[in-house]
């Protein structure tokens, strides 16, 4: 099952993103970036739907709200009329999750291929060997230099210093821009707390991963982010609802 | 408990227990283990383990004779691992009279007595000449020892993780000079230096091979060295060997190369499929090399030309990589792929000549480790860590012992 998984996902990215980096000139930061926009191309259409589903749950904003005002001291009713203005407008609530996790495989390939192309132990290296395919230009751009904007990028982000330390802040940032973006507000005050957390927590978590995993993923992470910023900027419009926040809380 | 308390209190909890589900997550990287090979000296083999340890087995009584756990301090705190972890060992022990000289992947050089330790006495025992010595990080990632430590008169050459070569007082471990950095793109040697004369050979990741005095770590650039460092357009997969005057060197362009001393060009390339990561052995003219597309090569060592080369096989019927370097035994060249089929050659006989061995015997466990070979016997560390002895003549294995056994 693993050695289908390196044949199928894992060892084709492995390769496109050292031959990228023998194209790039030997930097694999750039390698990374570039890397990661192509990914992001082709994972375009689970993005538009993705992002349509997020578009379609703020154009019903206004309803919702309305919904709130007239049920919202009846908490099941107010779910029920919601379920149903989701059925009548076609929209999942849920429906910017799946495409999510649909992309879950590529992203752990992408890290296993960041991970491994930089080969920090001399296992990786040796490992390395059996996963390159026998094109010249990515044998001849083995080892690769983990340099990059003065990070190395086989080493934490702790390890990184003051650079790793601004990296976190960057993946931290990106991330909370980009969830405050596509996070729905809610009318339950329950769900919206919860959704108030997750904004929080996630960008300070990924922050943490940040300081603690080699910084050649956090650049992925951070330039991921940005590219889903962008995204979502010019396909809905605007800056979503980072712009509009969370609703009041509802009268008791 | 409010909503805010509990967000709160939830953010602390995420904040204490990153840190904690990290250190235990298994990524895309292999942890350092170490591959330490096998040396002999005075019916004593002395190899590292996988779980960090430097043994001495008897080999008349096969038995342990001594062990010495090598210890890094962890960074302690909130993790899974223990308090203090072991150092992966990838250096074979050097061995000199009573004295057994490791590096370790946490940085540090040990000179150890054979005497002290087998009385179990407290690390270092400065009066039986044993020392420690740490190297430095001097900005770098890593200060690992990864590459063969090597000897020369009075001093041990090491080979950093941080790019430097170090000459050290065999004696005492005192420090008797630094490179500068050699390799400033991947700021790391992870191949072991070549002594011969008055000068250490380094072949580096990014290509380059240097000459360094061995008097005081400069470079050289005086004649014949006037051409050099020399520049290849990729890294060097393999440790620099030299004979006659020409270093031989493997490459991750799935090359091996032989350049004269000094000079600028290649004197010859030869063709593998895969890269040659093992040091190659030069012997009557003959370079033998293991590659990792699963073939041993022999190479006429003037000209580059291929006299033949044989083909290693596992029970599908599948190339198995060649990791460890080839080893002669009284005349024979002995050849171990990482299945762990050990194979003997016979120059002399015809039957070389045609790329065929004279022997094959399987240990039954993967082998990525130098070997030692004497008298007819070959030793070998398995990676399952049990010391495998193949008898060439009966062509079996003769004993095998578990080195992370207690002693």
């Amino acid at each position: 099952m693993i050695e289908v998984w390196h044949l199928i996902i894992g060892n084709p990215i492995l390769n496109v993103l050292i031959a990228l980096s023998h194209y790039l000139g030997g930097s694999f930061g750039m390698a990374i970036i570039v890397l990661t926009v192509i990914v992001r191309l082709l994972s375009w259409p689970l993005t538009k739907r993705q992002l349509g589903s997020t578009k379609a749950l703020q154009d019903m904003q206004p309803k919702m709200q309305e919904l709130q005002k007239k049920h919202g001291k009846n908490q099941q009713k107010l779910q029920q009329e919601m379920m149903k203005l989701y059925k009548e407008a076609g929209v999942n609530p849920l429906g910017c999750i799946w495409p999510m996790l649909i992309q879950l495989p590529i992203w752990i390939a992408l890290y296993q291929a960041i991970m491994r192309a930089l080969a920090t132990t001399p296992e990786n290296l040796l490992d390395l060997a059996r996963r390159l395919y026998s094109w010249s230009l990515v044998n001849q751009a083995i080892p690769l230099s983990s340099r990059f904007l003065g990070l190395d990028l086989g080493q934490t982000g702790s390890g990184n210093g003051a650079l790793g330390l601004l990296l976190a802040i960057a993946v931290g940032g990106t991330m909370w821009v980009q969830q405050k973006m596509t996070t729905a507000p809610s009318v339950d005050p329950r769900q919206q707390s919860t959704a108030r957390m997750m904004t929080m927590m996630m960008p300070l978590m990924f922050g943490f991963l940040t300081l603690m995993f080699p910084s050649g993923l956090a650049l992925y992470w951070a330039v991921s982010n940005v590219i889903g910023i962008v995204t979502q900027y010019f396909v809905t419009g605007g800056w979503g609802y980072l712009k509009l926040g969370f609703p009041s809380q509802p009268t008791q | 408990m409010t909503t805010k308390q509990v967000t709160v209190l939830l953010l602390v909890v995420v904040l204490l227990l990153t840190p904690v589900l990290v250190s235990c997550i298994p990524g895309g990287v292999q942890a350092a283990r170490g591959w330490a090979g096998t040396a002999f000296h005075d019916g004593i083999v002395y190899a590292g383990t996988g779980d960090g340890r430097v043994v001495a087995i008897d080999v008349a009584t096969r038995s342990h004779s001594w062990y010495y756990p090598t210890t890094v301090p962890s960074g302690g705190g909130m993790s899974c691992g223990p308090a203090a972890a072991p150092a992966a060992i990838y250096t074979t022990p050097l061995v000199d009279g009573d004295l057994v000289y490791v590096g370790t992947y946490s940085g540090r050089v040990m000179a150890l007595n054979t005497v002290a330790r087998s009385q179990g006495l407290h690390f270092p025992q400065r009066g039986h000449g044993e020392w420690e010595w740490d190297c430095p990080k001097n900005d770098a990632a890593s200060n690992a020892i990864v590459a063969d430590l090597r000897m020369r008169a009075d001093a041990i050459y090491v080979s950093s993780s941080n790019g430097r070569v170090y000459s050290l007082d065999k004696s005492f471990g005192d420090l008797i000079w630094e490179s500068e950095v050699l390799d400033r793109k991947h700021g790391k040697l992870w191949t072991s230096p070549w002594v011969e004369d008055e000068t250490v050979y380094v072949s580096t990741l990014d290509g380059h091979i240097y000459a360094l005095s061995t008097e005081t770590g400069q470079l050289r650039t005086e004649p014949p060295f006037a051409g050099w460092p020399f520049r290849s357009e990729t890294g060097f997969a393999s440790s620099p060997v030299l004979d006659n005057g020409i270093v031989y060197v493997g490459s991750f362009g799935n090359n091996l190369h032989a350049i004269v001393v000094g000079e600028s060009e290649l004197l010859w390339e030869f063709a593998g499929d895969k890269w040659f990561w093992a040091d190659p052995l030069v012997s009557e003219g003959i370079v033998y090399a293991g590659c990792l597309d699963g073939r041993l090569y022999a190479v006429r060592a003037e000209t580059g030309e291929e006299l033949w080369h044989f083909e290693t096989m596992d029970a599908k019927g599948r190339r198995v990589p060649i990791v460890s370097s080839p080893v002669m035994m009284g005349g024979l060249l002995v050849v171990v792929d990482e299945a762990g089929t050990v194979y003997v050659f016979d120059p002399a006989e015809d039957l070389a000549s045609k790329g065929e061995p004279w022997r094959v015997i399987s240990i039954g466990a993967d082998v990525r480790s130098s070997f030692c070979a004497h008298e007819g016997v070959v030793y070998i560390r398995g990676e399952d860590n049990w010391l495998y002895a193949v008898d060439i003549d009966s062509g079996e294995v003769s004993w095998r012992l578990s080195l992370t056994a207690e002693a």
